[in-house]
């Protein structure tokens, strides 16, 4: 019996996932996701753009894989200009809204007692505001387009890493490192260019990176509701609101592609912003 | 067994009778009617502001009407005469009309209407009017301050309101002397009506309709659940009637065209300060080619659906458009025009003359996905004659502004000829919406001041004719081509296959309503 028991043939050591290397495929994946889009829509160039009144309101094929609209623009080139729109907004957006962050969080721990008490106060107000009614106010005022949607994307976006950004400054504040830095005689400014800045790199990008999703999202929700881009433009929220008119239809190819391909985006910028976050956090040990 | 076979008989003995009784209760002829057609007016249902332009004011009665041909009938008026100096009117009228409150309908209520109106600030232009007075109970003298024919157009459309019991509230609780009163109005959701028993005209078989101010899609959606009986459908969704539904499809002067501004951009401004002028679509060889080289049929196909006609006025199949006027779709012609007049093609295809090039932005309401269509379209045709159309989306403030200085495009469509004298009057440039390019032609002019001064509006068709195309000028593509007049909308809509709608007249701008101007001769048709 014992003998059986020591015969029995050794089963391998279960190959463990490696997750860094998943989190690496992940975010590899993400990136090369966008960089088809951004690739994409240089190749297309005017294709989508120019209208083909021979072949409209096709349903998709292998000539046209997401279909055609009304006036026979190809959808997927169409998709593809759209998605490098949003992409073009939520870059400009998302940088800006950190930039407005990482001021305010530096502000608010380093300039004494009220200056903290201010930005939390802003950033109060600014997360009690409902996110989209702002949104439109801001859009309207700036009287709509490419630029009013990139500035009120911007303004709106960053209450939360402000806050993120923040409790870690406060963190590193009472480090051994920073008091010594200040015992030397250092100032805060110079505390804050030289100790806090470098800490927070890595929240800064992860915070960037996952702003891009809210960013495109809301530019997408905007347009989509009429405050933002010109009709004209192949922007998502246009493709998506331009093809509510043509469900009834039974025009399916015309909501379903540009929607799915929005949400691939952001699970890009999604699998992205996880991979850095997981990779550059030694407390997650992903070794 | 046999317990069985008698149970089994009687309930189909029962299944027969529930059968029986209920088939005819389901064949009766339906006397309430759900219609989902937009059209809800904002400022209520006074016709002194402006309600029952279109369509059947339901709640009042008109001095005239016009059958489904446009023929003139008698309705509140039993006579109409003009003096042989145009400038009175005498109206003699029936005797026995009644508002839905019981009161008659005298002369002193007509004679109020027009006074009223004159001053109540509506959008209707009574500038002409000097004064409404009753003679005895039932004839009414209008005098004018000039002659003006199309003033008879109000006889038509201004319904006559009590003058006793009209007051700030009228809006909302209508009375008059029409087919139908108001039950209640839920502002932004529905209107039901009923029939009103004092009515002296013929009555419709339905007793209570309800008119639902729902969304395109909601009121689809609400036919496709059987709960609407007549739906007016916008063009992408206007090719698949529902099961029990027929497609009914109304020719209408529902169109849309471009302005051209008329005058070169020399620094002019409006007294607004807005600025006036436009140095390419100044150039009538470029107003001419755009009318000859665009491609209405393919607008109609690609715009519209199929759903439309071509246009090449601002009223196309009534009796005072001049089907002379029309041009042949001639690309060659068009490029032909343009090389002549010194527009020659640069290095990316825009035609260029001396330092002005063929561009121009062409502006659209952004929430009319219908005119976005049109514009996508006519900027691509545009382009193979080597101009420049930039389509822009703008808010109606926005298009106000600019209208003096870009091309816009326009929906017009009205029963009036007076529509046809606001858009290309040299007086009334600038003036509102009208005469937007500051079209101004002395021949024009005198054509339009002899219709004006005609004996009746028959007489007065051959004018207007005239100042659209009287062999050697006019307003239209052959002559000055003041706009660039492109298609007219096909008005869709889905109807119970029980209801049988008559004739249609042609119908004026505003989808929906206008189906309503020939509702007392609607018919339940299934037995």
């Amino acid at each position: 019996m014992t003998d059986a028991a020591l015969t029995r043939p050794v089963t391998g050591v279960p190959v463990r996932r490696n997750k860094r290397i998943a989190t690496i495929a992940a975010t590899c994946a993400g990136a090369s996701g966008i960089a088809v889009v951004v690739v994409g829509s240089l190749a297309f160039g005017n294709f989508g753009i120019e209208p083909d009144f021979s072949a409209r309101l096709l349903p998709p094929s292998l000539a046209h894989w997401f279909g055609t609209d009304q006036f026979g623009h190809d959808m997927f080139a169409r998709t593809i200009h759209g998605l490098k729109l949003s992409l073009w907004v939520g870059v400009v957006a998302a940088t800006l809204s950190t930039l407005i962050a990482v001021g305010l969080a530096i502000l608010a721990t380093t300039c004494g007692r009220w200056a903290d008490i201010l930005v939390s106060f802003l950033v109060d107000a600014a997360m009690g505001l409902p996110h989209l009614v702002l949104l439109i106010l801001i859009s309207f005022a700036l009287g709509g387009g490419t630029h009013a949607v990139i500035v009120a994307v911007a303004v709106t976006h960053w209450p939360r890493l402000t806050r993120i950004l923040r409790a870690e400054i406060l963190q590193i504040r009472h480090a051994e490192f920073v008091i010594a830095s200040r015992q030397f005689g250092k100032s805060w400014w110079y505390v804050g260019q030289h100790h806090f800045l470098p800490h927070l790199v890595p929240q800064m990008l992860v915070g960037l990176v996952l702003l891009f999703p809210h960013a495109i999202l809301h530019e997408a929700g905007l347009t989509f509701i009429g405050f933002g881009i010109e009709p004209t433009k192949p922007a998502i929220g246009i493709l998506l609101s331009d093809s509510m008119r043509y469900l009834t239809a039974g025009k399916w190819w015309l909501g379903l592609f540009p929607g799915l391909s929005l949400v691939l985006l952001v699970l890009c910028f999604d699998a992205i912003g996880n991979g850095l976050r997981l990779l550059a956090d030694p407390r997650q040990a992903q070794t | 067994m046999t317990t069985m076979a008698i149970i089994r008989n009687l309930s189909l003995v029962a299944l027969s009778l529930t059968f029986g009784l209920s088939t005819p209760a389901l064949a009766a002829p339906k006397s309430e009617l759900v219609l989902a057609i937009g059209g809800e007016p904002d400022q209520g249902y006074d016709p002194l502001l402006d309600w029952g332009r279109y369509g059947h004011p339901l709640f009042q009665s008109t001095l005239l009407t016009r059958d489904a041909q446009m023929n003139v009938k008698p309705d509140l008026a039993t006579q109409v005469a003009l003096s042989d100096d145009r400038l009175t009117w005498t109206i003699a009228l029936r005797s026995d009309a009644k508002f839905s409150d019981g009161t008659p309908v005298t002369a002193e209520d007509v004679a109020f209407t027009f006074n009223k109106a004159k001053t109540a600030g509506g959008a209707l232009d009574l500038w002409v009017l000097k004064q409404a007075r009753a003679i005895d109970d039932t004839t009414v003298e209008i005098t004018l301050s000039e002659p003006w024919i199309t003033f008879s157009e109000f006889l038509f459309t201004l319904g006559i309101v009590p003058s006793k019991s009209y007051g700030p509230d009228y809006s909302r609780h209508p009375v008059g002397s029409g087919p139908y009163e108001m039950v209640s109005w839920t502002e932004g959701e529905q209107l039901i009506v009923k029939q009103n028993p004092h009515y002296y005209g013929k009555q419709s078989p339905f007793e209570r309709i309800t008119f639902l101010f729902t969304g395109d899609d909601t009121s689809l959606a609400a036919t496709h659940a059987g709960q609407v009986d007549v739906v007016s459908v916008p063009a992408p969704s206007a090719d698949a009637p529902p099961a029990g539904f027929k497609q009914v499809v109304v020719d209408s002067v529902d169109n849309r065209g471009m302005s051209f501004p008329m005058l070169p951009d020399d620094g002019k401004t409006t007294s607004d300060g807005y600025p006036i002028g436009n140095d390419v679509t100044s150039d009538l060889a470029i107003r001419q080619a755009i009318n000859l080289g665009v491609d209405r049929e393919q607008i109609v196909e690609v715009a519209l659906f199929g759903h439309g006609t071509p246009a090449y006025g601002p009223a196309d199949g009534l009796p005072w458009s001049n089907p002379k006027a029309a041009i042949a779709h001639d690309p060659d012609a068009a490029r032909a025009l343009l090389d002549a007049a010194g527009w020659a093609a640069g290095s990316d295809g825009i035609r260029q003359k001396d330092d002005v090039r063929a561009s121009f932005s062409l502006i659209y309401p952004a929430s009319d996905s219908t005119r976005q269509a049109i514009v996508v379209t006519v900027a691509e045709q545009l382009k193979a004659l080597g101009i420049e159309a930039i389509p822009q989306g703008k808010s109606w403030d926005v298009i106000e502004r600019e209208m003096q200085a870009s091309p816009v495009l326009f929906g017009w469509g009205s029963h009036n000829p007076l529509e046809v004298y606001s858009l290309y009057q040299s007086s009334w440039a600038g003036q509102a919406l009208y005469n937007p390019g500051y079209f101004s032609d002395p021949d024009v002019d005198a054509h339009f001041a002899a219709a004006q001064a005609a004996e009746s509006l028959e007489a007065s068709y051959p004018h207007w004719q005239a100042a659209e195309w009287d062999g050697e000028s006019g307003f239209s593509a052959k002559g000055k081509a003041g706009w660039a007049w492109l298609v007219n909308l096909d008005h869709i809509y889905y109807v119970n296959e029980c209801i049988d709608l008559g004739a249609t007249q042609i119908e004026p701008h505003g989808h929906g309503w206008p189906i309503t101007s020939m509702i007392q001769n609607w018919k339940w048709d299934c037995e």
